[in-house]
């Protein structure tokens, strides 16, 4: 009984990792295939796609544009969202809940709605249309990423007690967030970035309803691809993932070095 | 002027007063208790000290100045928490240090007064280790070095050793008390646990229900309680509900009791008397007539708590506990018929409401 239980779970979740892993492979694959459409297996490899790919003369523009934008996302986020998380748990608790239900309407509002919504408001100059707006925009849409982490990290540790002790040995607001809080909540400060990021990154609505062509991003040329040739926006996709891991891989190594004393630190707890 | 002074404070919250007119004058060097169950309003009044509260009547002053609405990060008050208030994140060194560094002093001093501290708290070789590495005990130390770094004028200590273990609470609180007398450094300390206040503190503050219901040295609280609640709260106390008669005798039960009864209290007064269980003898036969004060019953429950034996007494349906020296009470057994003897002096008498 307990061995077929056990196989059961090993098939559940075989099924589950090749549901889940098969899309990727089959992108990778089909970025550096010849011709596949009749067989199981591509006909033939090569790595012309990539080139297509890279001698695009948007291919560079888009993504330094991306880059532009999700770094703008992210670092609004922490200027603008670790604080008032911050402020609101050590003093408006009372408005916790407020928060929170704030925290989730852009999940409740489509994309479509919410840019259609900024271009209407915002449509004089220097707003309308502008990679600004666009920057303002992502940063709405991606807010509850950057949030989620940071509250939870807040509410693990004593924020109060912490407050408290810098203040009283004379630290001022800026002090105690940037030598005592930030250092302490790194790990939700770091999982927001990499959630902002990578969700900025992939977002395609936004960026086409407001900039579109003015300021192409990178998943706006992935889909101008898709309408031409399939291979080369796979080639895109894979850039796109790369770029991802890269930017993930990155954030974790800055931090490693502060991280092991804190991470030794919670877990003795 | 006293050092650090607070007048007519009061706090609310919301309706409910934490503090109500409270006032205390502490001189410099002194080493205050504000001693009180939970909910009295002790931290409370030690916050506003800090700063982390602001009163919502009165004044706070500190050596002269009034403080009332200085911000706390400019108050210059040292205060130590309860725990988990060391930064996880920095090592001891850089915890003891933090509140130099923020206020710009010169790397040079800083170390050599890092240093001093450490020593000080006597862990010299401990700058190098993270909070979590340490015991609650040496947590603690290196709390009071941090706050003693920045020198405060002021050292304000909640509860500080209530998340520990007895024997590095008792082996703590001398090492506090010598660290203040060393230093000279003015001291409010608060907490809930009576024998913690009595031992260390130059004057005791008890507090009940944001109102102070009584102040003086350890002495004076314990042997002169003002109110049924410091009697109650400080140590055990035997109460006796009885009527005065004169000034110098209560009805209990069927018993004269030879006490003094204040002046206020006139005759036919309902009065409670107070007897420590220290000052109660017990006989195992009747004492000679002569003896003022003696009371007797059967013997309820005999209690050994190491250098004493506690045993309560049914004295007519009042339960009485008397303190005997461990090695006498060989001699006791349960519902024994014992006698009880104490001296008037021993007694205070006040009213009951």
């Amino acid at each position: 009984m307990r061995q077929r239980h056990s196989i059961f779970q090993i098939l559940l979740i075989g099924l589950f990792v090749t549901y889940m892993l098969i899309p990727i492979i089959a992108t990778y694959v089909f970025s550096v295939a010849t011709k596949w459409d009749a067989s199981i297996l591509p006909e033939g490899y090569t790595l012309e796609w990539y080139q297509i790919a890279f001698e695009h003369p948007y291919f560079s523009i888009t993504l330094t544009n991306s880059f532009i934008v999700s770094f703008s996302a992210v670092i609004a986020g922490l200027l603008f969202i670790v604080p008032t998380t911050y402020w609101v748990h050590t003093r408006l608790p009372s408005a916790k809940p407020l928060l929170d239900m704030l925290m989730i309407l852009p999940f409740g509002i489509p994309a479509v709605v919410l840019a259609l919504a900024l271009i209407r408001v915002y449509n004089f100059a220097p707003l309308a249309r502008s990679p600004l707006l666009l920057i303002s925009g992502c940063v709405i849409f991606s807010m509850p990423f950057m949030y989620r982490p940071v509250s939870n990290s807040l509410m693990a540790i004593d924020v109060h007690t912490l407050t408290e002790s810098a203040l009283n040995l004379g630290a001022n607001t800026l002090q105690i967030l940037v030598r005592v809080i930030a250092p302490n909540i790194l790990p939700g400060i770091l999982s927001g970035s990499l959630l902002v990021f990578a969700t900025v990154f992939a977002e395609f609505t936004l960026a086409n309803l407001i900039t579109g062509a003015s300021f192409k991003t990178f998943p706006i040329l992935l889909v101008e691809f898709t309408k031409q040739d399939g291979r080369v926006a796979a080639a895109l996709s894979v850039i796109s993932f790369t770029v991802a891991w890269i930017a993930s891989l990155a954030i974790l190594w800055v931090s490693g070095r502060g991280r092991k004393p804190m991470e030794e630190a919670l877990g003795a707890r | 002027m006293a050092y650090l002074e607070l007048k007519n404070v009061s706090k609310f919250f919301g309706t409910v007063a934490a503090v109500k007119d409270f006032n205390l004058a502490v001189e410099k060097g002194e080493f205050v208790s504000l001693l009180g169950p939970s909910g009295c309003g002790k931290t409370t009044t030690l916050r506003m000290i800090a700063g982390f509260e602001m009163p919502d009547t009165g004044t706070i002053t500190l050596d002269g100045e009034d403080i009332t609405s200085v911000p706390p990060n400019k108050r210059g008050t040292g205060m130590v928490f309860q725990a988990y208030a060391l930064f996880p994140n920095m090592t001891v060194r850089d915890n003891v240090a933090f509140g130099l560094e923020v206020t710009g002093h010169p790397k040079a001093e800083i170390e050599e007064w890092v240093r001093e501290m450490l020593a000080l708290v006597r862990l010299p070789g401990a700058g190098k280790r993270y909070p979590h590495q340490l015991s609650g005990g040496q947590q603690q130390r290196i709390a009071l070095a941090r706050a003693l770094a920045i020198r405060p004028r002021v050292l304000l200590l909640d509860e500080p050793l209530s998340a520990l273990d007895a024997v590095v609470r008792v082996a703590l609180r001398g090492e506090i008390r010598r660290i203040q007398l060393g230093l000279g450094i003015t001291t409010v300390y608060v907490t809930h646990d009576q024998e913690e206040a009595l031992s260390i503190s130059d004057r005791v503050v008890v507090m009940n229900q944001g109102l102070i219901e009584q102040e003086g040295s350890p002495e004076e609280i314990y042997r002169q309680p003002k109110t049924r609640f410091v009697a109650a709260f400080i140590g055990t106390a035997n109460q006796l509900n009885g009527e005065v008669v004169d000034r110098a005798q209560v009805r209990f039960g069927d018993v004269l009791l030879q006490v003094p009864v204040p002046s206020h209290l006139g005759a036919s007064s309902r009065v409670v008397v107070l007897v420590r269980p220290e000052s109660i003898a017990l006989h195992a036969t009747a004492p000679d007539s002569h003896q003022p004060n003696v009371l007797t019953g059967t013997v309820q429950t005999i209690t050994f708590l190491g250098p004493i034996t506690r045993v309560a007494v049914d004295v007519n349906g009042t339960r009485v506990v008397a303190d005997v020296i461990a090695a006498n009470r060989a001699v006791l057994a349960h519902n024994q018929r014992v006698w009880l003897t104490f001296d008037p002096e021993a007694c205070q008498v006040m009213a009951n409401p």
